[in-house]
């Protein structure tokens, strides 16, 4: 029966959620093989922070593995580009997208990411200024900006010190030529008459707002595009490659890790009891919405988005136009969260990044926009941090953000069987005859996030099991989880503001009124408070040195 | 699941849509739908008047959610009744 999901393994070659795990799951095992001594991805193209002037490829871009760094950056991003078209075009033909189509989308909004990914490491748009430079400008200077992570150049400015006999740490005080001196030797550390120091949250953003142009004002361009304009696929791939991260982190921090996935399960539940009963009744008592309508709408808002309301309508047995309705309003909504939240919570609560993270998961609708809406709140509040002195590891803010989403997604099935045997057995009335088979639980379980715990659990099992084999390993698995992944969020940001059309929401009325009112006046601030019950005080560990 | 046949499910906006080989059948709602697929399985001479049998209904899900919506889902719902013929 094809198209009908019938069998456990339906959809396994042909829809998006598996093949986030396929392709996941092609590098996560290109990168294992780092433990037998074999680089096999470190072909990854990746970039690097560049400064206006030095315009050379091989100032922008580098291959990511040492052992290829003979094919020099056009080696690099030629492999890259021929590597990935090979996967999502393979994917492509078994979805039974048009892949002739795809293929053109896909190169064009490829080479777009990389473009702009390119523009958004221009140090005076992405480098932060060091810690010398923020906290002793009369004898550095208040000009000197990093070009890698700010705790790496304060540390070989130190070091750079510590040779001419000045031990800062010791407390020594250098002269204003000593300063320089210092300066001039670590070539990371680059004077600039201006920065807007935004961190690696830049380029995030700038593929976001153009794709949004292209999405609103290029509709021609954006239809074009449209076949291969897939954020979903991209942030799943993504997440199932930041398990890898996860398994890495969990080497270093197993306990914080396990804190955070169980903090993220418990705040979900509280959520969900909360979020669904209250937007359910604002929406039939003042709304007058129908029962089904309420429902979907409920769900999309305060569950998971669009494969909630999906979920929930099909659970119900609505006809299809409703969650189809839902959904555009669900998208074009989630583009407004994840335009302004990130700001919102960074300077709201700079203080609070765990809370904040798991507080968007809640928030932000559609695994596209939630992710990418944690990667940017990331970048943004580890910049804002170190202007501050403090350096938080990368990753734990998303960390926080996605945990929540996947324990949502997770029990989406399992809410809408719920709903499933309620409507049959309480609204449909006819238990005798209709039966909810439990299959469907299986049927709606996000696959990708079988693909996230897999690459989590090898690393762990490899720090548990093998501990000789964890630096090794780290060598390929640095390089998916960070190039690779980052590589999928650029493409997501590009896709997704592609894709949303803000003029969609005309003629959507009440629908559309009550969605904002319950996201922002309800689900919102509810969210906030239900992260800061279970993760206050929750602080991500901070780079040594 | 043992079911005694397997269907595809759709619907057009208005009425729900059950496909099986080439039988086919209408309804507003999904018990005039069972309502009405009992009785085209009862003249189509097939089964034997009755009887009950247990039909798996599954939705087809690209012939009706769009594609734009397809990566977010690819399951509506599946749904397993007893009719009586």
């Amino acid at each position: 029966m094809e198209g009908v999901n019938r069998k456990w393994y339906s959809g396994m070659t042909t829809s998006e959620d598996w093949w986030a795990v396929w392709v996941g799951l092609a590098m996560f095992a290109l990168g294992l093989t780092s433990i037998f001594g074999v680089d096999m991805v470190g072909w990854m193209a990746k970039t690097k922070t560049w400064v206006w002037g030095d315009f050379g490829f091989s100032h922008m871009i580098k291959p990511a593995g040492k052992a290829w760094k003979d094919i020099g950056p056009y080696g690099s991003f030629i492999m890259t580009y021929l590597s990935f078209t090979a996967l999502t075009c393979t994917g492509a033909w078994f979805m039974k997208l048009d892949v002739k189509k795809f293929f053109m989308g896909w190169t064009i909004i490829f080479f777009m990411t990389w473009g702009l990914w390119i523009i958004g490491h221009e140090a005076h748009f992405k480098a932060l200024k060091t810690s010398q430079s923020q906290n002793q400008a009369e004898l550095y200077g208040d000009d000197v900006y990093c070009t890698t992570k700010v705790h790496k150049c304060t540390k070989k400015i130190n070091t750079a010190l510590k040779k001419m006999g000045v031990d800062v740490k010791a407390g020594d005080t250098p002269t204003k030529e000593q300063a320089g001196m210092a300066i001039d030797q670590v070539k990371k550390a680059v004077r600039l008459s201006w920065g807007l120091q935004l961190g690696g949250g830049f380029s995030f953003i700038l593929a976001l707002l153009v794709g949004l142009i292209i999405g609103n004002f290029f509709r021609g361009l954006a239809a074009f595009l449209k076949e291969a304009a897939k954020p979903e696929w991209f942030i799943k791939t993504a997440i199932v490659y930041l398990g890898i991260k996860i398994g890495l982190m969990s080497m270093k921090a197993a306990g914080f890790t396990f804190e955070l996935a169980i903090a993220g399960m418990c705040a979900t539940i509280v959520a969900y009891m909360l979020f669904w009963p209250i937007t359910y009744w604002m929406g039939r008592k003042f709304f007058g919405l129908s029962r089904a309508a309420s429902a979907v709408l409920s769900s999309g808002v305060s569950i998971c988005g669009v494969s909630a309301a999906i979920a929930t309508a099909g659970a119900i047995r609505a006809k299809a136009v409703l969650p189809v309705m839902v959904s555009m309003l669900i998208v074009v909504f989630a583009m407004f969260e994840l335009l302004i939240l990130p700001g919102i919570y960074t300077y709201m609560a700079p203080d609070s990044p765990i809370v904040n993270g798991a507080a968007m998961g809640m928030t932000v609708k559609t695994d596209g926009a939630d992710a990418a809406a944690g990667a940017i709140l990331d970048e943004l509040m580890l910049a804002n941090a170190a202007k501050r002195g403090i350096y938080w590891e990368e990753g734990w803010i998303l960390t926080a953000n996605v945990m929540t989403k996947i324990w949502i997604d997770m029990f989406i099935g399992v809410w809408a069987f719920i709903l499933a045997i309620i409507w049959v057995y309480y609204v449909e009335r006819k238990p005798g005859q209709s039966q909810v088979p439990v299959s469907e639980i299986w049927h709606r379980f996000p696959k990708f996030v079988l693909g996230y715990f897999f690459c989590w659990f090898v690393y762990l099992g490899i720090a548990v099991f093998g501990p000789d084999l964890i630096a090794t390993a780290k060598t390929g698995a640095n390089i998916v989880q960070s190039p690779m992944r980052k590589m999928m969020f650029m493409l997501t940001f590009v896709a997704i503001g592609t894709i949303t059309d803000f003029s969609k929401l005309k003629g959507m009325g009440k629908l559309a009124l009550l969605y904002a009112i319950a996201l922002f006046f309800v689900i919102a601030p509810i969210a906030y408070l239900v992260a800061w019950i279970f993760h206050n005080g929750m602080m991500p560990p901070t780079v040594s040195g | 699941m043992k079911v005694d046949i397997e269907a595809t499910i759709v619907d057009d906006g208005k009425s729900w849509i059950v496909r099986y080989g080439d039988l086919t059948a209408t309804g507003e709602t999904l018990p005039k739908l069972d309502e009405e697929f009992a009785k085209v399985l009862r003249d189509s001479g097939k089964f034997v008047c009755g009887s009950k049998i247990k039909v798996f209904m599954g939705y087809h899900f690209s012939s009706t959610i769009p594609t734009w919506m397809r990566q977010y889902s690819y399951h509506y719902f599946n749904r397993v009744v007893t009719l009586d013929l």
